[in-house]
């Protein structure tokens, strides 16, 4: 070889090198397999909240011999996809995942979750039954821990809620008049908008109404997306755009933000996380929102829905299953964890003893003192909902029908598009070979 | 590498069109090895792996819930039945023409213009360098960068465009609804590629020696006949390699409509086919759909690149001399 | 005298294409300044002063976006010139020897070679990403500097440009030369071939660097751990936080700004060798 490539392939060879260490002392250092005696057990946990690693410096200072260390996600679905990848390839998936309460199904439909019953069962009673529920899938087998909830809650703005004799809306109809009342008041002013990008909400919205779009009968599964109930909502909402009384734009985006922030968004269907969302996005209206239980379809039997919420498991490609199994029961059961979780992270925990950890309201909201017991009634009224194994396939469908149905702004686009929803998911589970009843 | 040899530029070209010397034994071969063995493993192999996974799928049993229920099978061309079948499908693929339709000739024609009058400005270096770099800007600013920023500008309460119309009295269209949207991901598209695609032409037209002008000048001929009737026959060749170059980045079209995505009910998940690939193998975990998918976008890129170029008759594609 | 008509006609086309040519430059320019504007805005004048007045918080949003998680911002930054910087010397370097060999040699297989790699400029990366990925994780190399850095080591279009420049930039006869001289192959690459080379190869390099340091898809799959993100994913992240959280649009604007003005940078100082003839082969220095 010539003497003149010969400083080239050097550096080239130093640049490795260097790439070399770089690459073992930034990535996590591999899991030696042992976990005997004192050796020290290196965990890596996958989440999206933030300050997440402020939560774990917790746990890592007391537990010297089980280190977490946590990789930032960009949400729960691209998390998820890269999980679902890992799992396929054979390696590359964390020891601990953050993963939502809709995605649990899919996660363990795709053997990507690790059974925990033996370390984590007893903690059964210290969670709402309907949480416990989406970590066991009504089963025996425990496929996470819990997390945090998010009960459905209306926020409105009281400055103009009041300036147009309004108060907040116990019914639906009452939603729908105060709608009307404020866009006629002022062209520019919505209560709220559909948001074709946001399934989760809608799903949440369904289940208040007392849909639950997947369900399990013996062997086999049940889909119920265009049922009696979600049909109900279906059209309320389409109603509300095609008379043009809400906004017909997709959530979270730069027009919306402006939108709230100059007070063309007045009100919020969302859920008990929403003050850290308008706290970011509508900076300019501290003070001026309030927050109350959600609208209802029957006052007699009060009722909500979920939206976000997430648990906490073991994949099955830990090496270290049974540490990383203590180290979620830690951080989603312990107080001192709970208090964390809550403040530092800005998640509402879903153990049942968390209320303690919430005595002050949110900052954005600082001026009203219940708004914490709002969200726990809100979170004992919340219906049961199963979630089937292709959430991600419905929730698409959603996507793409509701956004040309929001578009066309016709009432009747909105139902059609259940239909669409309902065959695109029963086909892709058929086509996977899952047995469908119906 | 401080030596650089300058050789006349007749001896460069002349000489460059000379056949090619013998291999001897495995020489070239050596110098190959790298570029192939990285073909071989980072693109080959993942194709190959890509056209064995169309052909795959997973099965599951019963509910699926339990370890063990998904077994992976042998679909033979299921997955391509279905992709082709799939409602979204053909539309997804018209909306990829019309875009095309768009982008392609708006991008070169730009391009082209541009190139020609920054070569009608060469006699004001200070202009011609401003406007040069000012239009190559575009190029340093990743697809999915440029998409916020446009989308930025596109949304009425935050666009400063429709905040300068409605000054007027004029009320803006809305760029993201049904009616427009193909347009404002088409602008993005033509403001990131016009640059690029102009430095070419412009190459092109500054190896030409501008004695060959003159003589037309005093012939009297205006310089739009100069530019149709020389300039333009002379970067013909470029402009059938942009054309290319540009006809594969349509068919990728993806970066774009997917970053716009959110900001808007119009722009589907299917809204281009590149687009269905990825809603199949990352919104819908079904890697196998979109393998297939893949396949079929790929093959109609091969025919629709070489088939430009055969019906063009030029030979940039092939081997020279 | 006859030419004064000439003369005030070809000023008349001239005001026109001056015209013209400012009106493209101000077209791409315009986001570009919406950008430095918008970075110099607080949160909440992000969403309500009018768009293209600008304010004076750039400093604070600089600092705001430092702090971001200890600094990550910089690390993305640092990782992307890393990803780039030796993800397109190294294609240079093998782009170099194959387009030289494809361009200076004889051999049997080198057409299917030269139309095998052609097709390789063919085929788009989201197509790629996966089934990398998944070949990638059987060797445990997912989520590290490799996963990025190996799959840009190779670039069919470097390969292809390389060949146009060696065809056209290194005459047969000096190869003899060297030959006669009696250097060894090696020995005639690197100290007679890559010099000649030498203005486009630095082409090469740039595409390349561009590429990489533009690309989105395969990072964005090959990587969990957010240190190791480029540029590209990492801002996608902040403009993404899921459901319950704001978008952070301060910190993705000034973000974003911040993330091209290396490349401006490489443009201003780099010019003359973006002069690319990609139909009759060769660039001009």
């Amino acid at each position: 070889m010539s003497k003149k490539i010969a400083p080239v392939l050097a550096s080239l060879t130093a640049a490795a090198l260097f790439l070399t260490t770089a690459c073992s002392s930034s990535d996590d250092s591999p899991d030696s397999g042992s976990t005997a005696g004192n050796e020290k057990v290196a965990l890596t946990y996958w989440s999206w909240a933030p300050n997440m690693d402020k939560v774990v410096e917790g746990w890592n200072s007391t537990h010297p011999n089980i280190q977490v260390t946590v990789n930032k996600q960009d949400g729960g679905d691209p998390a998820v996809t890269k999980l679902l990848t890992a799992i396929k390839a054979g390696s590359g998936a964390p020891d601990v995942m953050q993963a939502e309460y809709q995605k649990i199904p899919t996660l363990v439909s795709a053997d990507a979750l690790a059974d925990i019953s033996k370390e984590a069962g007893s903690l059964k009673d210290k969670f709402p039954a309907a949480a416990w529920n989406s970590v066991t899938l009504g089963g025996d087998t425990v496929y996470g821990v819990p997390q945090d909830s998010g009960p459905l809650m209306f926020f409105y703005r009281s400055d103009v809620f009041e300036k147009n004799g309004l108060q907040a809306p116990k019914t639906w109809d009452d939603y729908a008049a105060a709608a009307e009342k404020i866009h006629k008041a002022n062209a520019k002013q919505y209560l709220g908008t559909f948001s074709a990008s946001d399934a989760g909400l809608f799903a949440g919205l369904a289940q208040q109404a007392g849909a639950s779009w997947w369900g399990v009968n013996g062997d086999s599964w049940t889909v119920n997306i265009n049922d009696a109930a979600t049909q109900k909502v279906a059209a309320y909402w389409g109603g509300l755009v095609e008379k043009g009384t809400i906004d017909n734009k997709p959530m979270y985006t730069p027009e919306w933000n402006a939108a709230l922030n100059d007070g063309s968004q007045v009100g919020w269907v969302s859920a008990v996380w929403a003050p850290g969302v308008l706290e970011g996005s509508a900076k300019d209206t501290k003070g001026k929102w309030k927050a109350a239980p959600m609208p209802q379809w029957d006052t007699a039997a009060p009722a909500t829905g979920n939206w976000g919420g997430s648990a906490t498991s073991v994949t099955s490609q830990s090496k270290h299953p049974k540490e990383a199994a203590e180290f979620i029961t830690w951080m989603n059961s312990d107080p001192a964890a709970l208090k964390l979780l809550a403040g530092t992270a800005n998640v509402y925990p879903a153990a049942n003893d968390a209320t303690s950890a919430l005595t002050t309201p949110p900052a954005f909201f600082s001026d009203q003192s219940d708004f914490y017991s709002i969200a726990a009634e809100a979170g004992k009224q919340t219906k049961p909902f199963t979630y089937g194994p292709n959430v991600n396939v419905a929730y698409s469908a959603f996507n793409d029908a509701f956004g040309k149905a929001a578009e066309s702004k016709k009432a009747a686009a909105f139902t059609e598009s259940l239909a669409t929803i309902q065959k695109a998911t029963v086909d892709d589970m058929k086509n996977s070979g899952f047995t469908v009843a119906g | 590498m401080a030596l650089t040899t300058t050789l006349p530029r007749s001896t460069t070209a002349s000489v460059a069109a000379r056949p090619a010397r013998k291999g001897r034994g495995g020489v070239p071969y050596a110098f190959l090895a790298p570029g192939l063995l990285l073909f071989t493993l980072f693109l080959a192999a993942p194709i190959v792996y890509a056209g064995y996974l169309s052909l795959r799928k997973v099965k599951v049993s019963g509910l699926g819930l339990g370890s063990k229920s998904r077994t992976e099978v042998w679909a033979g061309l299921s997955n391509y039945s279905r992709s082709m079948t799939d409602p979204d499908w053909l539309p997804s693929v018209y909306r990829i023409i019309g875009y095309g339709l768009i982008v392609v000739p708006v991008m070169l024609g730009l391009a082209l213009l541009m190139a020609l009058l920054l070569d009608a400005n060469r006699t004001r270096p200070a202009l011609s360098s401003f406007a040069r770099i000012a239009i190559f800007l575009p190029y340093a600013v990743p697809a999915v960068v440029a998409s916020l920023l446009w989308g930025f500008l596109y949304l009425p309460r935050v666009s400063p465009f429709v905040y300068a119309l409605d000054k007027f009295g004029i009320t803006a269209p809305e760029l993201l609804s049904s009616s427009w949207v193909l347009y404002a991901v088409a602008n993005v598209a033509i403001w990131g590629g016009t640059g690029f695609n102009m430095i070419v032409i412009y190459t092109a037209l500054k190896s030409v020696p501008t004695s060959l002008y003159e003589s037309a000048r005093i012939d009297g001929a205006s310089e739009l006949a100069i530019a149709w009737r020389i300039k333009i026959p002379i970067v013909m060749p470029s402009l059938v390699m942009t054309f290319v170059f540009s006809l594969i980045a349509t068919l990728q079209v993806f970066a774009e409509p997917i970053t716009l995505k959110p900001l808007s009910n119009t722009i589907s998940f299917t809204w281009t086919p590149l687009m269905k690939v990825y809603r199949d193998a990352f919104v819908r975990n079904d890697i196998y759909s979109a393998a297939a998918t893949s396949v079929v976008i790929a093959v109609a890129t091969f025919i629709l690149s070489f088939g430009f170029l055969k019906l063009v008759g030029r030979r940039a594609f092939t081997q020279e001399d | 005298m006859t030419t004064i008509p000439v003369v005030v006609k070809k000023r008349r086309t001239s005001t026109t294409a001056t015209m013209l040519l400012l009106l493209g430059a101000a077209y791409c320019l315009l986001p570009v300044i919406w950008v430095v504007i918008a970075s110099s805005k607080s949160a909440g004048e992000l969403f309500s002063t009018f768009t293209l007045t600008p304010s004076t918080h750039l400093f604070d949003n600089l600092a705001d976006l430092s702090g971001y998680r200890d600094g990550l911002y910089w690390r993305w930054m640092l990782n992307t010139a890393l990803y780039a910087g030796v993800g397109a010397s190294v294609s240079t370097l093998v782009s170099a020897m194959s387009g030289y060999a494809l361009a200076k040699f004889d051999f049997p297989g080198k057409g299917f070679v030269f139309n095998v790699i052609l097709a390789g400029v063919l085929v788009p990366g989201v197509i790629l990403a996966i089934p990398q990925y998944l070949l990638l994780a059987k060797i445990g190399l997912t989520n590290t500097y490799w996963a990025v850095l190996l799959p840009s080591f190779i670039s069919p279009y470097g390969i292809y440009l390389a060949r146009i420049f060696a065809a056209a930039a290194v005459p047969t006869e000096i190869l003899e030369a060297s030959r006669i001289d009696g250097a060894g192959d090696w020995r005639t690459f690197a100290r007679v071939v890559m010099p000649m080379m030498r203005t486009g190869l630095v082409t090469v390099f740039l595409f390349q660097f561009v590429a990489i340091w533009n690309n989105f898809m395969l990072p964005y799959i090959m990587l969990g751990n957010d240190k190791l993100y480029p540029l590209t994913v990492g801002l996608n992240g902040l403009l993404n936080q899921g459901a319950n959280q704001p978008s952070m649009y301060t910190a993705v604007v000034t973000g974003a700004l911040v993330s091209i003005v290396p490349l401006v940078a490489l443009f201003l100082t780099l010019q003359r060798y973006w002069q690319v003839d990609l139909a009759a082969g060769g660039v001009k220095a």
